[in-house]
């Protein structure tokens, strides 16, 4: 295996569930040494995600290989004042410590940017919170669900129509992408440190990149725009730019962008050249479109999607399918793309991190840790010998 | 103010649309040079898409004023061999190439990596494709309403119940999460470029993010889980994770993956402490075997509060749970003002979208007005040596606007 861009630079990841530790997997994929930090005995809760009511069901624990691959672990309990001592050790030779630990857990355990920067001028201190490092909320915490698909407007905004009832997220939706954020509010570090040789601290949160995400529909009411009422299904103005039901429940979504061209060859396809006259201007089309739109959901539920697709990808009609996860397991694109990679030790597939650079090989994907799995071998790294590891065991701030 | 993080660095975004360009956008926001370049006349089609029927109504460019902040637009046309000489001269001074071209467009136009690498071994060129730079549909344009939330199955996913129609994305939500990755790749090339010398090509595409974004439930496909379908609210599988609608009629989302803490706070909070102690949902197990009945109590119990009053009630009290916010309340949230994540433009006029990160002692640019199409054309030319001369016989043909 080539070294990677980030060989020898010593990670700690200090964190739980998705959004922070996902943000020291990326630096995992380009060969950083990622240390995970855990409390002894449960671990991270996140460890306990998969098999809660409504999860997919599997006897592999995806979610945890997912987000902590390549990660070594250490079972550190950081209220003992060992356990403390053991952290500071470990951030004297790190470069950067990832947390997303509330603020008042942070000041009992001694684990702020204030804390550790004494500690360690060169670290960069990458901080992660639900809403923000400042303001009256800055203190509580918070998931994926609230913080970013909430509370930016998305989850209002992203529903059938206005009256549907508001669809929950994904598990770490919001998540995967907020680690990007933090990822790269550090490597803007790194590079500044690569120029000055300070560290510094970084932040990301929830709450600012569920904003980032849907910016565009912010953007426009902090100018004042006015905002139309969002329609049904069944009443959008452009019955071409729409979602439509396949007889096999499936659905597609037409996007049609050059109409100009496409309207007629459309209208060949599907068996209604009939009545290609009757709508043949733009404006007919948006007068009548609820009624256009029940003449296409019946013609299209006559059919099934792969029926459709063969039909109107000869038409050369632009669409695309609303994927199933199914859809994915034999997605060649994804694997082409590098966006799925296998693990090295041919357990099964990954989901890579969503960028590459040219001339750096990621990591083949390690399987995460168990609790502590790693506990003694970093500690030895770290100058304990035989006789102190068993005392910090002894005294169980270490697992 | 102290130098910016990223002064004196020079990006060429020579991209269309939301997520290439918005990357450029986040060096911008800490001190990057950013040439936005366009071509002559209606210039990046983005500016046109506020105007779509069904989108936000307003005299304002709001999209554009978001996605090409503190840029400098010069309006060239590739296809004229002046107009890919003056980028040719761009590129050699630049350090950051931007582009989300389809590949065969760059080909022909002579732009790729390739291309341009060898003009300049310092750049760092960034690719944005819909689909990665390999593989039968590299060539294929899309959108992220089809690249990343079709095709990722988060739309499929993100609906109330598995029989309901799927939502349409909202524009640019796949977008800026993007630009974040291509953002991320672009400061690691930069970063090596800072130990080794040499620039080189990075790419993202809308597909891996959806991945990304998804990867939650992609793994657990991939591991061979079966999917659940997902049941309509009415069969929750848990009634402290899920939807709760107010008595002024808004929907708040409780999410208390640490229930054992948090329950008995909540009930006593409300008013009712003896549902703590009620064997139906006295532990977690209890709760999951209560689901339906919980649930009753919970409609009932928030069906009494306004959403403004159970904020109040619920922050006190430390409950995990996010209230599904309209557009409208980004106006006067004072936690998106204080955590930074909105920002006011430097003129006073508005107030815009922060990128959603932060690094201490790096402040980022008071957001600038968006250029019109060719503002700095002059501007720029001039930087790059081209005389009073040359510059008009460059518009007289067309290749510079």
């Amino acid at each position: 295996m080539a070294e990677g861009l980030f060989a020898g630079l010593r990670v700690i990841d200090c964190a739980s569930f998705i959004a922070a530790p996902a943000a020291a997997t990326i630096f995992s994929d380009f060969g950083a040494d990622v240390i995970k930090i855990e409390p002894p005995g449960e671990g991270d809760l996140y460890r306990t995600l998969h098999v809660r009511p409504g999860s997919p069901k599997t006897s592999r624990d995806y979610a945890w290989i997912l987000d902590n691959r390549n990660k070594r672990g250490l079972a550190l309990d950081l209220k003992s004042e060992r356990g403390h001592e053991v952290l500071c050790r470990l951030v004297e030779k790190a470069d950067v410590f990832i947390t997303n630990m509330p603020f008042p857990v942070r000041r009992k355990l001694k684990t702020g940017y204030n804390d550790l920067k004494d500690v360690n001028p060169r670290l960069i201190y990458a901080s992660f919170t639900a809403y923000g490092e400042a303001g009256p909320e800055a203190e509580k915490t918070g998931f994926d669900s609230t913080a970013y698909w909430a509370r930016s407007g998305l989850m209002d905004m992203v529903r059938p129509d206005a009256e549907a009832t508001p669809a929950r997220s994904s598990p770490g939706m919001g998540d995967h992408p907020s680690a990007v954020a933090l990822f790269s509010a550090i490597m803007t570090a790194l590079w500044r440190r690569e120029r000055t040789g300070r560290g510094g601290q970084v932040s990301s949160s929830l709450v600012a990149n569920g904003l980032w995400s849907n910016s565009y529909l912010v953007q426009a009411r902090l100018i004042g725009a006015e905002f139309p009422p969002r329609p049904k299904r069944t009443h959008v103005l452009n019955p071409l730019s729409n979602s439509y039901r396949c007889k096999d429940g499936r659905w597609f979504i037409l996007s049609m962008v050059n109409e100009a061209r496409q309207y007629a060859p459309f209208m060949a396809a599907i068996g209604l050249s009939h009545l290609t006259e009757k709508y043949a201007a733009q404006a007919d089309r948006q007068k009548n479109s609820p009624e256009l739109i029940e003449i296409y959901d019946k013609v299209f539920s006559e059919k099934t999607l792969e029926e459709w697709r063969k039909i109107l990808d000869s038409a050369g009609i632009t669409f695309g399918i609303v994927n199933t996860l199914d859809d994915l397991v034999d997605d060649e694109q994804a694997r082409h793309a590098g966006a799925i990679v296998p693990f090295a030790d041919g357990s099964g597939l990954t989901i890579s991190s969503p960028f590459n650079v040219d001339g750096e090989t990621k990591r083949q994907p390690a399987t995460a840790p168990s609790i502590g799995q790693h506990s003694d071998e970093i500690l030895r790294e770290h100058g304990y010998d035989d006789a102190d590891i068993r005392k910090l065991r002894d005294t169980k701030a270490v697992g | 103010m102290t130098e910016q993080l990223f002064a004196g660095l020079k990006v060429i975004d020579c991209a269309s649309f939301i997520a290439a360009p918005a990357a450029a956008t986040v060096l911008s926001d800490f001190g990057a040079d950013v040439i936005k370049i366009e071509p002559p006349g209606e210039g990046d089609a983005y500016r046109t898409l506020h105007a779509v029927p069904g989108t936000p109504k307003s005299n304002v460019d709001y999209a554009w004023l978001h996605g090409a902040r503190n840029k400098r637009s010069i309006a060239l046309n590739l296809k004229t061999p002046q107009g890919l000489e003056v980028l040719h001269r761009l590129v050699a001074k630049a350090d950051v190439f931007v582009t989300n071209l389809p590949l065969p467009v760059r080909r022909r136009m002579m732009i790729s990596y390739e291309d341009l690498s060898s003009r300049n071994a310092q750049l760092i060129y960034a690719s944005f494709t819909a689909y990665g730079e390999k593989g039968v549909e590299a060539d294929k344009t899309g959108f992220d309403s089809t690249a990343y939330w079709a095709r990722s199955g988060l739309m499929d996913q993100v609906r109330p119940d598995s029989m309901s129609p799927p939502a349409r994305s909202v524009a640019g939500m796949g977008d800026h999460p993007c630009s974040i990755a291509l953002y991320a790749a672009i400061v690691t090339g930069l970063y090596r470029r800072q130990l080794t010398g040499k620039g080189g090509l990075v790419s993202s595409s809308l597909l891996a993010n959806g991945l990304w974004s998804n990867a939650f439930l992609v793994q657990a496909r991939l591991t061979g889980a079966t999917i659940p379908p997902r049941p309509p609210r009415s069969q929750s599988l848990s009634a402290t994770t899920n939807m709760y609608r107010t008595r002024d009629n808004r929907w708040f989302n409780l999410a208390m993956v640490n229930d054992v803490k948090q329950y008995p706070l909540l009930v006593a909070t409300l008013g009712r402490p003896e549902l703590a102690a009620d064997p139906r949902f006295a532990t977690a197990d209890a709760r999951r075997a209560n689901v339906p009945a919980l649930m009753a109590e919970f409609d009932d119990l928030f069906a009494r509060f306004d959403l403004a009053d159970l904020r109040t009630t619920l922050d006190a009290a430390g409950i995990t749970f996010g209230f599904v916010g309209t557009i409208d309340e980004a106006l006067d949230d004072q936690q998106m003002r204080d955590a930074g994540a909105i920002v006011p433009l430097a003129d006073g006029s508005f107030e815009t979208i922060s990128s959603p990160f932060h690094v201490e002692g790096a402040p980022k640019t008071p957001p600038r007005q968006a250029p019109g199409v060719g503002e700095h054309s002059d501007d720029v030319l001039r930087e790059y040596g081209y005389s009073a001369e040359e510059i008009s016989r460059m518009r007289a043909a067309k290749a510079v606007a």
